[in-house]
């Protein structure tokens, strides 16, 4: 058994998704045994097996497996150095978790060109010229095509609501 | 049998069916290139605009617009990995890999060529089917659906990782779809699953901002980490010249091509399955058709095979979910569900009068598929050069653009501040999932099965007990599910055991 400190990143992820899943199907199966069985019958029949199988992943990392086992599917860049890569992960993770507390405490209209005006100059460090012209397209973009043509609702922000202005 | 179906031609090419195809196919195509807007919701929105028009031209105009959305929809999925459409997600793996690589040219033109292969396919498989299909439809009670759903959970799961520990992730990703589809309110006993206490989780998770989410976000972070356009350093000039290639592509494995197409209409024949369960399952053979352990890795990395069994089986599905819909009024999917209704504010029933009286009718729809596609894939590679040419453009133009669209598609699935949050816990998962090796493809087709699923499983048990389990289709699905766990497997044994004796 290895210990938890010289887990790769991978195995760090794998094992996370796997206490997940095995937290998950486990307040399931046991939300499930209060519930009629024409409502628990299909959670129990793929809660229990999926803790067996998430149970099965956690035991295969601590015990500590060499074999990674790929997906079909895309990976993630590795030819940056560890710290570089995790800074810029952090970074557009916040940008993204922003971006949210934008559209929610302002509303889309203004969350839009906001985040847009903002990424260009503070994490792409373009001039002042293409980052006004670029968010005034993707704006008009924004605006003609889902709110005038298409009359998507979007709602006022919580900020616009909170003072009566919205 | 030629006199419907040369009247069928007649009536879509008369000027005003045609005009209302071209408009179709027009908002169509934007409406497949917007991730989060989907087909079925803008079919439900056209509907009233139906009404003072003659059946051909409203079939004209709602199939001319569902039918060009998940082809246009598979460009966005390969330009920026977003997918434009529920039904276009598995595109992603190979497509946009493809794209990062510098090949967006050619994983446009395999994308829009096979789609083309695939919607004739389907539209062949509506003309010939209608005698013969009603018998096979009608074989297949809830134990055959829920074992063929099993299967297809089988296939996704077994072939989307190498070795035993990948298909136990496999698995696991499936049943953890298979769970997450059970939020809500359950349709038996009416009890809230999983809801949090939360109104938003009474409907279930909306499909859309789980997807944008799962497959957008871990993008949109990795270009983030490169620093570079999504073709990174690759001369510009590489990028839009490999369109004609894509097309030499689908001709190279026209087999491939054909067989995923075949899939796709016979998913789209079965009630309640859709397109989104027809790309896995084709992506699934797809990846099947690698000769051996070398070629099943370069599957995720932008293997052009995983580009064109999705895009055929997502077009193909169309043709095939008329034919039920058509025949018996069980509509294939919630699309077919929607355009039911035009069936019935047209003043037609669906069933043997559309066989007879109305064959010209059921006939022009064919046509409209068959015309609608060809006139988008001959648009789309008009402008293919510079569409690819986007992938030049560097990542900190890109990525505020993209986080804009992955948050107005979300949104608009529901129009709730709950589809932001899915979303991004999604993508939270989705990185995870990534980071980890974990396939993200079975986890995808458990969520949009499990409903399904689940109400097959309590039917056969209310209806049969335990004894469906023993009813001959079942065993021979199970039989096929078994193959299909084991056969990579045994497949890996027997090439370490070559590997071992050439040692």
């Amino acid at each position: 058994m290895r210990s938890k400190a010289s887990l790769s990143v991978d195995s760090k992820a794998s094992l996370s998704l796997g206490l997940v899943i095995m937290a998950l199907s486990g307040w399931a199966v046991v939300s499930a045994f209060e519930w009629p069985w024409k409502a628990a019958l299909f959670p129990l029949a793929i809660g229990i097996p999926m803790f067996l199988l998430a149970g099965a992943e956690v035991l295969w990392v601590i015990l500590g497996s060499a074999h990674r086992g790929e997906a079909k599917d895309f990976q993630l860049s590795q030819h940056l150095p560890a710290r570089v890569a995790l800074r810029r992960t952090a970074s557009v993770m916040a940008w993204t978790l922003g971006f949210f507390a934008a559209i929610v405490l302002l509303g889309f209209q203004i969350a839009v060109p906001l985040l847009v005006f903002l990424y260009l100059k503070a994490a792409g460090r373009e001039s002042w010229k293409l980052s006004i012209v670029f968010t005034a397209v993707v704006w008009a973009i924004f605006y003609g095509l889902f709110d005038y043509l298409l009359h998507l609702p979007f709602p006022d922000g919580w900020i616009q609501t909170a003072i009566g202005i919205g | 049998m030629i006199d419907p179906l040369i009247q069928g031609l007649l009536l879509v090419l008369q000027w005003k069916a045609l005009a209302f195809m071209l408009l179709g196919i027009g908002l169509g195509f934007w409406v497949g290139l917007l991730p989060g807007l989907g087909g079925a919701t803008t079919l439900a929105l056209m509907l009233p605009f139906i009404y003072t028009m003659q059946p051909a031209e409203a079939f004209a105009f709602l199939l001319g617009m569902h039918s060009v959305c998940a082809t246009t929809g598979d460009i966005t999925s390969v330009l920026f990995g977003v997918p434009g459409e529920a039904t276009t997600a598995a595109v992603i793996l190979d497509g946009h890999a493809m794209a990062k690589k510098g090949e967006a040219g050619r994983a446009l033109g395999a994308a829009l060529a096979s789609s083309l292969v695939g919607a004739l396919v389907g539209a062949l498989a509506l003309v010939l089917a209608i005698p013969i299909v009603r018998p096979l439809v009608l074989s297949f009670g809830s134990p055959e659906l829920f074992m063929l759903a099993i299967v297809g959970l089988a296939f996704i799961a077994s072939l989307s990782s190498q070795g035993a520990r990948g298909m136990l992730r496999g698995f696991a990703a499936g049943a953890l779809g298979l769970l997450l589809a059970t939020v809500g309110q359950d349709p038996q006993a009416g009890v809230a699953r999983f809801t949090l206490d939360t109104l938003y989780l009474w409907q279930g998770l909306d499909l859309v901002p789980v997807l944008v989410g799962m497959f957008a976000i871990p993008e949109i972070v990795d270009l983030a980490v490169r620093g570079t356009s999504i073709a990174g350093e690759l001369p510009p000039g590489r990028l839009n010249k490999g369109a004609w290639e894509g097309v030499k592509d689908t001709f190279r494995h026209f087999g491939l091509t054909i067989r995923c197409s075949l899939i796709g209409t016979f998913i789209g024949i079965m009630p309640g399955l859709g397109g989104s369960v027809a790309q896995w399952m084709a992506y699934g053979h797809a990846t099947q058709s690698a000769k051996n352990a070398e070629e099943q890795k370069g599957f995720g990395q932008g293997d052009v095979r995983g580009v064109l069994g999705p895009c055929a089986a997502t077009n193909s599905k169309e043709g095939g979910a008329l034919i039920p819909t058509i025949a018996f009024g069980v509509p294939g999917s919630t699309a077919m569900a929607i355009l039911l209704g035009g069936f019935f504010l047209m003043g037609l029933v669906p069933g043997p009068d559309m066989l007879t009286t109305y064959l010209p009718i059921t006939f022009s729809m064919a046509w409209t598929i068959v015309l609608a596609n060809v006139i988008t894939v001959v648009v789309s590679f008009l402008f293919l050069n510079r569409l690819a040419a986007i992938t030049s453009v560097r990542g900190t133009l890109l990525i505020p653009v993209i986080l804009v669209l992955v948050f107005i598609g979300s949104y608009t699935a529901n129009s709730n501040y709950g589809d932001l949050v899915v979303t991004l816990v999604f993508g939270g998962i989705g990185y995870l999932m990534v980071l980890g090796g974990w396939p993200r493809a079975p986890f995808v087709l458990g969520l949009v099965l499990g409903k399904i699923v689940e109400n097959y499983l309590y039917i056969s048990m209310a209806r049969y007990g335990s004894s469906w389990l023993t009813r001959p289709v079942v065993l021979v699905l199970f039989v096929v599910a078994v193959v299909v766990i084991l056969y990579p497997l045994v497949q890996a044994r027997r090439t370490a055991a070559r590997r071992g004796a050439h040692a």
